[in-house]
């Protein structure tokens, strides 16, 4: 894909969270749009993955940590052919295969379970050690959020993760210095994020995690580093592209009306 | 009575495993030294992950090594991996079924004796039993330990190991079988009453079998090995013959082997079953025996329990 492809589609997958959301009355909407351009680098430039052997082993794999924003994850996977694109106005209910957070099980290509934060980066350790034991040459993405790097497991796993030296885990954190209950400047004291990283060892990068190209790049640098793993910090908006929802946290998790999802679609430039 | 280590038990059987297949890896919360395991990693030196003293973290990794292929187990004290890894072990590996074990040490009052109410669990088998998913094995020695472990590697899913302080009484004779999720009949002398026993207090229930058959009451004991699956069918045929049953465990009295035998009771053969186990306090340091003794362990306390359970 162009890198104007790539952020056509970055707008189409917001487009799809919106409707989802509408049509299934549920869900967290503004953490999905501040990783929209992550999640579509992933998965339509960077990963190398086989919708159709949803388990292959040797396939790159992705951790949603912030397992909230899956309705994304979601709507790229469907868009890349693991699942129909109807399963989408099934997610959350009895009958779909789209959880309210992901399930490994339950949904074709889903890596990990995840949702209940701080945990991604030590399953991706666990992953990333399992498959250079292996032998098997591949990356491990892990999405994390920056509030969630409040909860302590995080850091267990940056200390342990350098220690063993595993260059295939990357961690890209979604820093849009929003939470459930406000900013996380306010409600602790996360940033400087990346001199955390840095002082665990990791190779570490700060980039505009709105923009493919930069994304692009940022996980090319972090392939070339093979004796650590690397944290790069997106910083982003929450609510990206949807002028209403942008930076105002009543969007974590709400439900856009008919009328909110038409202004939408008319600022995610009718990609749909 | 003869003591024989439970973890080195353990370890000797992972070796072997190790052996033959080698996706079996240890995650070490710095457990190295606490789980035996010198003699592992100078044999597999890329095969034990040491990820320092965080229990969630090694959770999590051995999480993301059975995804990919991997037969981790994460050995740790038993309350570091069941309390502080709890929703770790729940929310990462029972739920999605991955192929992890786990094996918690210091279980029980005796596993932790002088080192305290910080170091001794008598709350892993309840928290366990309550998860979905989690198969929880209690041996009673090193013999039923090295089997157990073996046992336990047969099984695709989640298991949970309670081993000891490494001091434990030899009970069983060697060739002694164990059989996942099935209850043996230790001794039987006669219907007059069951002991029910798990752990490391297997000698002192046969102890007090002995006592009371000394008295003219015959009974029988059997070793609840698997509290989870717990073999009900056997827990009934059992009750439905005694009609009165003790059950006897180093472990709170809520939640663990004993609450199973009176949950399978209530189902299936209402009739009294006392609990005999740790009474909902915490206890303090002390040595293993004496501490048994004080909170209501001792073999008297096994003799009458079972008294108590056959009187009308």
């Amino acid at each position: 894909m162009t890198t104007k492809e790539l952020k056509q589609m970055a707008n189409r997958l917001r487009m799809d969270v919106v409707e989802t959301i509408h049509h299934v009355e549920d869900g967290h909407p503004g953490p999905c749009m501040s990783i929209a351009e992550i999640i579509t680098v992933l998965y339509f430039s960077e990963m190398n993955i086989r919708p159709e052997e949803p388990r292959w082993p040797l396939r790159d794999r992705c951790i949603l940590s912030k397992g909230h924003a899956c309705p994304i994850q979601y709507a790229a996977m469907a868009r890349k052919g693991y699942f129909d694109m109807d399963e989408l106005k099934k997610l959350r209910k009895l009958d779909g295969i789209l959880q309210g957070h992901p399930d490994m099980n339950k949904t074709p290509g889903i890596d990990s379970v995840s949702g209940s934060l701080g945990n991604g980066v030590g399953i991706g350790l666990g992953i990333a050690l399992g498959c250079r034991m292996q032998g098997i040459d591949n990356f491990v993405y892990v999405i994390i959020g920056d509030g969630e790097q409040q909860e302590g497991v995080v850091w267990e796993a940056a200390m342990a993760a350098a220690k063993h030296k595993v260059g295939n885990l990357i961690v890209l954190a979604d820093c849009n210095n929003n939470q459930s209950g406000g900013k996380v400047t306010e409600l602790s004291s996360l940033y400087p994020a990346s001199e955390k990283w840095s002082s665990f060892q990791w190779h570490v990068q700060e980039i505009d995690g709105h923009d493919v190209e930069a994304i692009k790049n940022a996980i090319a640098n972090a392939k070339a580093v093979t004796d650590r793993p690397s944290y790069i910090e997106c910083r982003t908006i929450k609510g990206k592209n949807i002028p209403y929802m942008e930076n105002n946290n009543a969007w974590h998790k709400r439900v856009p009306t008919k009328e909110e999802v038409e202004i939408a679609r008319k600022y995610l430039g009718g990609a749909v | 009575m003869k003591t024989k280590s439970t973890r080195e038990a353990a370890m000797r059987a992972i070796i072997e495993l190790a052996g033959q297949d080698e996706r079996i890896v240890i995650v070490s919360p710095d457990s190295l030294l606490a789980s035996r395991a010198v003699p592992f990693l100078e044999r597999f030196p890329d095969r034990l992950i040491e990820v320092g003293i965080a229990e969630q973290n090694a959770v999590l990794v051995a999480a993301g090594l059975a995804t990919t292929g991997m037969k981790p187990v994460v050995i740790s004290y038993a309350g570091f991996l069941t309390m502080r890894a709890c929703e770790q072990i729940r929310t990462f590996v029972a739920y999605p079924g991955l192929n992890v074990k786990f094996i918690g040490l210091n279980g029980g009052m005796l596993g932790g004796e002088r080192e305290g109410v910080t170091h001794q669990f008598y709350e892993d088998v309840g928290i366990l039993r309550s998860m979905p998913g989690v198969s929880v094995i209690t041996p009673a020695d090193a013999g039923q330990a090295y089997k157990a472990t073996k046992a336990m590697f047969m099984r695709e899913e989640p298991c949970y190991m309670r081993l000891g302080s490494g001091r434990e009484p030899e009970v069983f004779p060697d060739d002694t079988p164990f059989e996942f999720g099935k209850i043996r009949v230790v001794k039987h002398y006669g219907d007059d009453v069951a002991i029910f026993a798990s752990g490391f207090i297997m000698n002192r229930a046969i102890e007090a079998l002995e006592l009371l058959k000394a008295e003219g009451i015959n009974g029988l004991i059997a070793d609840v090995s698997t509290v989870k699956p717990i073999d009900s069918e056997t827990v009934t045929e059992i009750l439905k013959r005694t009609n009165c049953a003790v059950a006897v465990e180093d472990h709170n009295i809520y939640g663990g082997m004993s609450s199973a035998v009176s949950e399978i009771s209530s189902l299936y053969h209402p009739c009294r079953v006392i609990r005999l186990g740790l009474n909902d306090i915490y206890p303090r340091s002390g040595h293993a025996d004496e501490l048994l003794d004080a909170y209501g362990l001792s073999v008297q306390s096994i003799v009458d329990g079972a008294k108590k359970a056959m009187s009308k």
